[in-house]
């Protein structure tokens, strides 16, 4: 179908259409047309979900579904799993774990994102200015785990939700990366099972001592439903993130990639050589990173 | 070039909860570089055709075990065609007997596989079919 067509289709709030834009602006083809669009009629309001594999974030996108549903509003959900660096495939079962209702309201589309690379799927601001252009009041992202891709997705983001689960050594895990920087709401997931009130222990002084803007801790269940009404109105109460203006994200998301880059650079497998071999130490590696791996060094 | 993956909505029906086959089946596929979306146990035709709606697929892959392939495989075909989906692929995979394998061509059903068919067979229908219908 002609791309005019389709945006024909969009007018006309026809699924197909925008679903057919989605797999086109995921491949980037037709990304200047939406850039064109300008800003929206009527801004959604995009939260990001993010966290481990496993911790729960499409069963819980399932549950609030319905919440938001309640209050009156539209959700698109853009969910993204990896697809595997060598064949292109992909797997993608959030799906499934979130119960897709039929219900006109709620469109859920699964994406893949090249794995090693980030956790959200290419393009995503295009896409999620389709699904905002089509009308969706509420877009919910699903990232594919949290780690270094994350930043990436403050960019598009109004509210950024990090989960966590008891007993699994993400205590460990998030202290390292850091991840608590990137999460404007906390959710101890899983609260049904033993030792979430210690982990959100753990969190709200890990958040205090790191000082910053107070971040809510909630402790949630998808499956006894603890916590998810709350959560919801959470979601709708809170102040945004400028988004759009957010230049310290977009900094931040293209200095990841230029790292990121950079770290296949042959100069990089040296220098990591260099210095597990004890002939270098890390101030100088990654000084020499830097000025070895430059676009004029390469 | 940007590639553009085969997408392929696989979903199953019946309440045996045998889904073995069925993953199989994606994982295969994946391997193939398709992008697979696993759909899980089908509850209703219009939740079946919702979901190739709105993701953009391909290629719907039916498994059906319950032997009610007679009775949901043309109301699959009619509300495709209803929705406007009459571009999509249906494949269905299970337990079917020979005799009913051209009433389900009959009704457009692309291809029948059976219990035992290779995965290199099902992979390679896949892509053929795609190339020729992007030709
Ligand atoms: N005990 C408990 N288990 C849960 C809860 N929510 C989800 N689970 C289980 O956690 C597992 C993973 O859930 P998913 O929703 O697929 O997790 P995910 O974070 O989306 O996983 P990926 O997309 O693979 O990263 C499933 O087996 C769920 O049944 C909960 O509130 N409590
Ligand atoms: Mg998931």
């Amino acid at each position: 179908m002609l791309e005019s067509q389709l945006w024909q289709g969009m007018r006309q709030r026809d699924r197909r259409s925008l679903a057919r834009l989605i797999t086109r602006a995921s491949r980037g083809l037709g990304i200047e047309t939406i850039r064109r669009l300008g800003p929206p009629e009527k801004p959604a309001r995009v939260f990001a979900i993010t966290g481990s594999g496993g911790v729960g974030k499409s069963t819980l996108i399932g549950k609030l579904i319905p919440q938001f549903r309640e209050r009156g509003r539209t959700v698109a959900v853009l969910a993204c799993d990896p697809e595997s660096p060598l064949t292109g495939g992909a797997l993608l079962g959030d799906r499934f774990r979130m119960g897709a209702p039929l219900d006109d309201g709620v469109y859920i589309r699964s994406l893949a994102a090249c794995s090693g690379r980030q956790a959200i799927a290419d393009h995503l601001d295009a896409v999620i200015r389709l699904c905002e252009e089509f009308g969706f009041d509420r877009i919910i992202v699903e990232t594919v785990g949290a780690g270094q891709g994350d930043t990436a997705v403050r960019a598009w983001a109004d509210l950024v939700v990090l989960l966590l689960q008891p007993e699994t050594g993400d205590e460990l895990q998030w202290e390292k990366a850091g991840v608590l920087e990137i999460a404007d709401l906390m959710v101890i997931h899983k609260a049904d099972l033993p030792g979430a009130d210690r982990v959100a222990q753990q969190v709200r002084s890990a958040l205090e001592v790191a000082g910053g803007p107070v971040v809510p801790v909630l402790l949630v269940s998808s499956r006894t439903g603890q916590g998810i009404p709350e959560l919801a109105t959470a979601l709708e109460t809170l102040p945004s993130r400028s988004r759009r203006g957010d230049d310290r994200s977009a900094f931040l998301v293209d200095a990841q990639q230029m790292l990121i880059h950079r770290l296949q650079h042959p100069a990089a497998t040296e220098l990591l050589a260099k210095w597990r071999s004890g002939r270098i130490d890390i101030q100088e590696a990654l000084r020499r990173l830097l000025e070895e791996t430059s676009v004029s060094a390469q | 070039m940007s590639h553009e993956p085969i997408r392929v909505v696989l979903a199953k029906v019946g309440l045996d909860g045998h889904d073995r086959g069925i993953k199989v089946v994606a994982r295969a596929l994946r391997d193939a570089g398709c992008h697979v979306i696993y759909a899980g146990l089908w509850q209703t035709v219009e939740s079946v055709v919702r979901t190739v709606a709105d993701e953009d697929a391909d290629w719907l892959g039916l498994s059906i075990l319950s032997g009610a392939h007679m009775t949901l495989v043309p109301q699959v075909m009619e509300a495709l065609r209803q929705a406007g989906l009459e571009h999509v692929g249906v494949m269905v995979g299970g337990i079917i007997p020979e005799p009913d394998i051209p009433k389900l061509v009959n009704l457009g059903v692309s291809r029948v596989f059976g219990p035992g068919t290779p995965m290199h067979e099902i992979v390679e229908f896949v892509k053929s079919r795609r190339s020729a219908a992007h030709a």
